[in-house]
């Protein structure tokens, strides 16, 4: 990863926690990782010591086992007998990237700094369980190597908290460490923590709940919406500063999402062969790359900073809020962000279901009688945001919110921004798209005046824009409602359809519906208010919530609910009952995307089709596991594919494929997948459990990949559902 | 029918040595009862991960309603609202900072899927009119779905998100 990240993260953690030992400079440690033996090493103040483990080992085998449960490395555990390390096969040398050297690990290991480690590539993740065990050491100063630990895995995150609780934060312990509720969106954000009696949102130094979502790159280090104030909305939209990240982050370069971001004032290029798209911030007259993630975790450091100027503690749990239509690969992008930041995400909540948790401890409060009466609400929510919009239908009684179906899609204030631009200047994509110095100004003016009048369409029925677009061009144009709408109609007719989809799925009547919440920045459209009004039927909306902070408190809400808190007044007597998004399936029937846990479905699930082979003899079959709802492959998100090898040859149709998913409680995916043939008892090879998602960054280029490899010969591999 | 029972009797076979490892149990006799009675066999539930919660008290053959803790004339609300209770005692987010998150998540599965089929009148008239016909040994084939849930606990260890949370960097 670039820099900035970990500038303003070390920055941020020596003004935090950190304070009291930063009157000693940090001595760096030394790491040798070797293929087969590792030891680390650190200046004692008179010379050179090599630390030893509680075994009282120098050098340490360099191999992590799977054994157990919790998967442990040499520097923790004992081998009975060093030839075991050659005949085992759960231990491996992990140099040699036999689980592969990721990329990402590399980025966060940087956080180690300032440890130094000189082996030739510091980066796979089965190392980091080697800094993990040592962090249990009894050294000199174990809370420094356990800050920087703590920024990695999560298996970190819990040895860290383990050993720090030993440590200079034992104060704290005595508390369960509340979890934070966030809520990032397209165009703001804002964070709650629960105070012992309520959710409280929290503000920034200068006294806002809701901070803009950019980050600008003018200065030396780049600074977000959090610290830094704009004196002018313009001077957002000078190509320095980079919003929409919750638009871009986990989307290839041939998502038509990211394609029209790139009239924005910040570079966004693509490729469309699906990688990530390129995009930069124009610092000094030079565009200088950066990625969403980079972006969304210098962000989320700000974020962290503040919350814990204002809760005075560590901050390291978080339940953040993200659309619906998120794709699990999006999810790991945001987790990802998470933990560059050094915040471990303990929930990620549809931002619906959050408002309905929201719903269910506002009704609980209203009617405390009721209480496991069974009489339960209907409540739609719609929430539409500068990016994203979302529909739930929840049954809620008792302080149980039963999610009954989700529904949502990237549209909001952005495509009707983008719809505006385009119709107040027809051919404002390609004169931006360029982006030179005067256009990218043209475009800041212009969209500072449409969304202007935008926000004022929402309270009057007409509105005049006069823009000037210092090129020469001027606009003038008296904006009617009716127009509006007729622009943007595509967008409402979406936001319809979703609504309608979420009733049908929930196979609820508009009529049973005994609330209608509508929240997000969008929810003040009168256009938009009145369509959800008439698809449900209904002549007034529920007035209970602040339509801007509904999310966010609901996601405070699940933090405190999460984190074991106990309220005597019964305010987190709360539970929220998720069900899945999108389809999880898998490619089966030539190109047909089969469904294993179907949209809808209440989490944690498990559930299992039989699949079978296609061919007479056929000894290997390619499970390839997608997401979303379309029907054919194509349409969907790869997540990951494996290879089921070693099925004992037999005529076509008779070998059974078992592939079973699993969501935990922690909304992990996992996919098992094994062989029976009919008549035998036993398995003849080891099933396969594979956690999903495995495909990395170029997502959309390994299913393509995969069809140039295989072609025709795709289905070779691949199952057919077993009748 | 024919893909139900292949499905239930891999299953069995699929798990089925793991849940020996977990249990103590011998397995194969389990797998062959599937095999013989597909729709119909006894539990292979785990009693022995149980711990004290209504759940723990119900046999493994329990029917669905035993399941939820309700009469068979249970009315729908009387469902929902049994749904309701058993879900704050048993899902994962409730129990996640006590003992049991090990188990909740099969627990939960188990609980959702009886108030799945209850909950839907034609599925619960067709539940009952198989409950009536073999009441002895019986369960449903929500059986399966109850050995799925010792399996959900074998692979608990992963409950909480743990040192593979980043393998897709």
């Amino acid at each position: 990863m670039a820099e900035p990240a970990y500038t303003v993260a070390s920055d941020s953690e020596t003004t935090g926690e950190e304070k009291s030992s930063s009157a000693f400079p940090e001595i760096a440690i030394g790491i040798d990782i070797g293929t087969s033996q590792c030891s680390v090493a650190a200046w004692n103040g008179s010379q050179v010591e090599i630390l030893k483990n509680t075994r009282n080992q120098k050098m340490m085998r360099s191999y992590v086992t799977f054994k157990d449960e919790v998967p442990s490395g040499g520097v923790s555990n004992q081998l009975s007998q060093m030839k075991k390390s050659k005949t085992l096969p759960s231990l491996c040398p992990m140099k040699k990237g036999k689980f592969g050297v990721r990329r990402g690990m590399n980025r966060v290991a940087q956080n180690l700094d300032p440890y130094c480690l000189c082996s030739p590539d510091a980066t796979s993740e089965h190392r980091t369980l080697q800094f993990e065990s040592y962090s249990l050491y009894p050294q000199e100063r174990p809370s420094l190597f356990v800050a920087s630990v703590s920024r990695m895995a999560e298996p970190a995150y819990t040895v860290a908290s383990d050993s720090e609780t030993t440590g200079e934060e034992k104060s704290s312990s005595a508390f369960p460490e509340i979890a934070i509720g966030i809520d990032i969106g397209t165009s703001q954000c804002s964070v709650a923590a629960w105070n012992g009696s309520q959710v409280e949102i929290l503000k920034n130094t200068r006294n806002q709940k809701m901070m803009r979502s950019y980050v600008t790159f003018k200065d030396e280090v780049p600074s977000g919406g959090v610290s830094n104030q704009l004196s002018h909305e313009s001077e957002m939209l000078s190509g320095a500063a980079i919003f929409n990240m919750k638009r871009l982050i986990g989307r290839v370069d041939t998502d038509p999402v990211v394609h029209s971001s790139k009239s924005l004032p910040f570079l966004v290029q693509t490729l469309d062969i699906g990688v990530r798209p390129f995009i930069a911030a124009l610092v000094n007259n030079a565009w200088r790359s950066t990625t969403p993630e980079e972006v969304l975790a210098i962000y989320l450091v700000e974020l962290r900073a503040m919350a814990e100027l204002a809760l005075k503690r560590p901050i390291r749990n978080v339940v953040l809020t993200i659309p619906v239509s998120f794709s699990r690969f999006q999810v790991t992008r945001i987790e990802r962000a998470c933990a560059m930041a050094g915040l471990h995400v303990l929930r990620l909540m549809p931002e619906p279901t959050a408002v309905a948790l929201l719903y269910a401890q506002q009704q609980q409060q209203c009617v405390h009688e009721n209480m496991g009466s069974g009489s339960e609400k209907i409540a739609l929510i719609f929430n539409m945001g500068a990016g994203y919009s979302d529909v739930a239908v929840t049954a809620t009684a008792g302080g149980v919110s039963q999610i009954k179906s989700l529904a949502g899609s990237a549209i909001g204030g952005e495509d009707i921004l983008q719809n505006m631009i385009r119709h107040l200047l027809p051919d404002s994509d390609i004169l931006f798209s360029n982006h030179g110095i005067n256009e990218i100004k043209a475009m800041g003016l212009l969209r500072v005046a449409t969304q202007d009048a935008i926000h004022k369409l929402s309270s009057q029925t007409s509105v005049q824009i006069d823009v000037d677009l210092g090129n020469g061009s001027k606009i003038c144009k008296v904006v009617h409602q009716e127009e509006f709408q007729e622009v943007n109609g595509k967008v409402f007719e979406k936001c319809e359809s979703l609504i309608i989809q979420c009733l049908r799925d929930a196979k609820v009547d508009p009529e049973d519906v005994a609330d209608v919440i509508t929240v997000g920045g969008c929810s003040n459209i009168p256009k938009v208010k009145n369509l959800v009004m008439s698809v449900c039927k209904r002549q007034e909306l529920y007035k209970g919530m602040n339509p801007l902070e509904a999310a966010v408190i609901g996601a405070a809400l699940e933090g405190a609910v999460a984190s074991g808190i106990n309220d005597p007044f019964g305010s987190l007597d709360l539970l929220t009952i998720q069900v899945t998004p999108l389809a999880l399936g898998i490619q089966a029937d030539g190109n047909s995307f089969v469904p294993v846990i179907p949209r809808n479905t209440t989490m944690p699930a498990r559930k299992e089709l039989v699949f079978t082979t296609v061919r007479d003899n056929q000894t290997e079959a390619l499970i390839v596991v997608y997401e979303g709802e379309g029907k054919t492959v194509e349409d969907n998100h790869l997540l990951g594919y494996f290879k089921l090898t070693g099925i004992p040859p037999a005529p076509k149709g008779v070998p059974e494929i078992n592939v079973c998913m699993d969501i935990d409680a922690s909304n992990v995916l996992r996919v098992f997948a094994g062989v029976v043939l009919p008549g035998s008892k036993n398995p003849p090879i080891p099933f396969m459990e594979v956690r999903m998602p495995t495909v990395d960054d170029g997502h959309g280029w390994c299913a393509e990949a995969l069809q140039r490899t295989y072609g025709s010969r795709l289905d070779l591999v691949t199952v057919q559902k077993k009748i | 029918m024919i893909s139900t029972s292949s499905s239930l009797s891999s299953s069995v076979n699929f798990f089925g040595p793991k849940v020996v490892i977990l249990n103590g149990r011998a397995s194969s006799p389990r797998s062959l009862q599937f095999r013989s009675t597909p729709r119909i066999s006894a539990s292979c539930a785990s009693t022995a991960e149980r711990t004290a919660s209504h759940i723990s008290l119900i046999s493994p053959s329990a029917s669905l309603y035993e399941v939820l803790g309700i009469p068979m004339g249970a009315t729908c609300q009387e469902i929902k609202s049994a749904y309701r209770r058993l879900a704050r005692e048993v899902h994962p987010d409730v129990v996640a900072n006590g003992q049991r998150s090990q188990t909740s998540a099969g627990e939960f599965i188990k609980v959702h899927e009886a108030y799945a089929t209850l909950s839907d009148p034609d599925r619960r008239a067709d539940y009952d009119r198989l409950l009536c016909g073999v009441r002895q040994t019986a369960s449903y084939p929500m059986a399966a779905s109850r050995h799925r849930a010792t399996m959900a606990s074998r692979f608990a260890g992963h409950s909480r998100r743990t040192w593979e949370t980043d393998q897709c960097w």
